[in-house]
């Protein structure tokens, strides 16, 4: 029953999943298997890594390069790789001969770029980065700020337009939020560029350089804070209206307290903790929104470099990317579980 | 108190938009046939990037196909991914998430290791990575989906069964001898409605979004026509004005029903939370 309730308290759930990852992280503080689920998921992701390619009919070598490795296939170069992957052996030593690459951070070669995954991938990071953080900063702080000022505002007119307009905003996925953005403001207003992440060959240093940069972040920027503060604001707003009918709040009022102080400093403050397992479900979706966001802007992050990788059919490539990304995503959720039970005396204590 | 479920959905104007979004859906992708008559992959006569006209209602695309008709099938997969999802993941949840309730012990705390351990793994990572070396089809679609999206069902499932369990008719079947499958269809799943239906929205709205994700991504089942990827296709043409007549469209056919579902489910789950309903009764402006 408590699941259920749970459940219920965090509002509807519009593109992202509040009883998941509330469920998650009490079930796992509950039973102190910190751990043991991320390794399981990890593993299963590897395990898909490894018996994918291996599993499709004909040359395995051809499942696990793609075909763009074939062209520039020697017979030197084909015997060292299946030495390399161990292909001549065993299903077992193929596994050992997989792990270890990996764990000496080796991807693989990617045929397309000509050069290691791993080396490629970094290249194109920084900007995914860049806008994945900022993403989640300005999204978590306005979720933060509008949730509070909404639910002190319960049922006036401030509160109906704000739940139904951000309601209505996050019903958009993220790469049509991306799509309307690019029409409106840089195909019919030509107020931002429509793609890239800086203009090339500007020779712009320093500001200038930082503007730029600026410049053409802003509306992939929009597009995911716009589709995704929604979560953040939601728990905010519910936490406010349920604390606000508690005794603290009215003794506050009786010894005089200012709006500002109550809504901030007594109300406020208690919303904080489930901002913060929204904060933690939100970076898993604010990761793959950003794939395809910069798709759309064809901003050249791991994204778009993933939505490549599809089209050349480079597995390599994609291998490795999806990897980097499973441990994203699995170390940030494990980050919030372990910032959940500090910040949550009860929690810890529990344990 | 006992309350109306499915009386408070329709009376609520959440659930009433929610509800008309879904409907109209249903109504384009079941008579898609009838409201056009070309077949959307048909190269018709008519030129490459024509404006919309009574022939052509959105225009045509760059390969002369009829871009309406597009749209009528892409709701199709779209529906029908979302409904399949929905249906397999329900059956999953119930049958793990209530016979672990029914059974407990070890076997209850092997399927929420299970269940804690699936949530974990992200789950579009999984499919692009499946759907790169396998040929996506729309059956394939609907069984990752369901394969990664039953645990938060499973868990919700398993709550309530484990409250049912303890009810006055349910103890007397259990007392008559009754055995737990008979438990499980006779007495837990007619009582658990209302909630299974608040899961299966879920279930559908996400299993729509991810449809089109992915094959906004290219990775889709060829010989379907679905959102995802006519907006994949259509994204190139910006420059042109035909995004007006094939990229909004699209786009905003798969918002509203992603709004649709939304919706629905927002003023389902309302209902069947005392505490928001209390909420919506007394406009006391928070003070």
């Amino acid at each position: 029953m408590q699941d259920l309730e749970m459940r219920h308290l965090n509002g509807p759930e519009v593109g992202w999943d509040g009883q998941k990852a509330m469920e998650k992280a009490k079930a796992l503080l509950r039973r102190g298997t910190f751990f043991s689920n991320y390794i399981i998921a990890f593993v299963i992701i590897l395990t898909l890594n490894f018996v994918l390619p291996r599993m499709m009919p004909g040359d395995p070598l051809q499942a696990i390069y793609g075909e763009e490795a074939l062209l520039a296939m020697t017979p030197q170069l084909e015997a060292e790789l299946v030495s390399r992957l161990a292909l001549d052996q065993s299903i077992g030593q193929q596994f050992v001969a997989y792990i270890l690459a990996l764990l000496s951070g080796d991807l693989g070669h990617s045929y397309y770029y000509n050069q290691e995954v791993l080396s490629v991938i970094l290249d194109f990071l920084p900007w995914t980065l860049l806008l994945t953080g900022t993403a989640l900063v300005i999204s978590t702080l306005a979720g933060l700020i509008l949730g509070i000022e909404s639910g002190y505002r319960r049922g006036r007119q401030l509160d109906k337009t704000l739940l139904a307009g951000l309601m209505f905003l996050s019903g958009f996925p993220d790469f049509f939020m991306g799509i309307v953005l690019l029409l409106v403001f840089g195909v019919v207003m030509g107020m931002v560029p429509l793609s890239g992440a800086l203009t090339p060959y500007s020779g712009l240093e320093g500001l200038p350089l930082a503007l730029d940069i600026l410049h053409h972040l802003l509306a992939p920027l929009a597009a995911l804070v716009l589709v995704r503060v929604t979560s953040a604001y939601l728990l905010t707003r519910n936490t406010m209206i349920t604390t606000l009918k508690e005794n603290f709040i009215l003794t506050a009022r009786a010894k005089g307290c200012t709006e500002g102080q109550i809504k901030y400093r007594h109300a406020g403050r208690n919303s904080l903790l489930p901002v913060v397992t929204a904060t933690g479900l939100l970076i898993p979706h604010l990761i793959t929104g950003a794939l395809f966001v910069e798709i759309v802007f064809s901003y050249p992050g791991v994204g778009w470099l993933l939505y490549n990788a599809l089209l050349t059919r480079d597995y390599p490539l994609i291998q490795g990317i999806l990897l980097m990304v499973t441990v994203a995503v699995l170390l940030a959720n494990l980050l919030v579980d372990l910032l959940y039970s500090k910040l949550d005396p009860r929690v810890s204590h529990a344990r | 108190m006992h309350v109306n479920v499915w009386h408070e959905v329709v009376e609520s104007n959440m659930g009433k938009a929610g509800l008309l979004l879904i409907g109209l859906m249903v109504v384009l992708a079941v008579f898609a046939p009838v409201l056009s008559p070309y077949s959307p992959r048909e190269n018709t006569s008519t030129p490459a990037f024509s404006r919309p006209s009574a022939d052509h209602w959105l225009g045509t695309n760059d390969a002369r196909q009829d871009i309406w008709t597009q749209l009528l099938y892409g709701a199709r997969t779209s529906l029908t991914v979302g409904f399949g999802v929905a249906l397999l993941t329900a059956l999953i949840s119930i049958l793990v998430g209530g016979t672990a309730a029914i059974f407990g012990g070890l076997y209850d705390r092997f399927w929420m290791r299970v269940v804690d351990a699936t949530m974990a793994v992200p789950d579009v990572i999984v499919i692009i990575l499946v759907a790169a070396y396998l040929r996506p089809n729309v059956l394939l679609m609907i069984l990752l989906l369901s394969a990664l999206s039953w645990p938060g069902g499973a868990r919700v499932i398993r709550a309530q069964t484990l409250t049912l369990k303890e009810r006055m008719h349910v103890s007397a079947a259990r007392t008559f001898g009754a055995g737990w499958s008979h438990l499980l269809v006779r007495h837990i799943i007619p009582d658990l409605g209302p909630i299974l239906v608040a899961i299966m929205i879920q279930d559908a709205r996400r299993a729509v979004f991810m449809e089109a994700g992915l094959s906004f991504l290219g990775i889709s089942d060829p010989s379907v026509m679905s959102w995802g990827k006519m907006m994949q296709y259509a994204r190139v043409f910006t420059y042109l004005e035909v995004w007006k007549w094939w990229l909004l469209p699209t786009g905003l056919a798969l918002s509203l029903t992603l709004m649709g579902l939304s919706f629905t489910g927002y003023s389902l789950e309302s209902a069947l939370d005392p505490r928001l309903r209390e909420a919506d009764h007394h406009h006391d402006g928070g003070i």
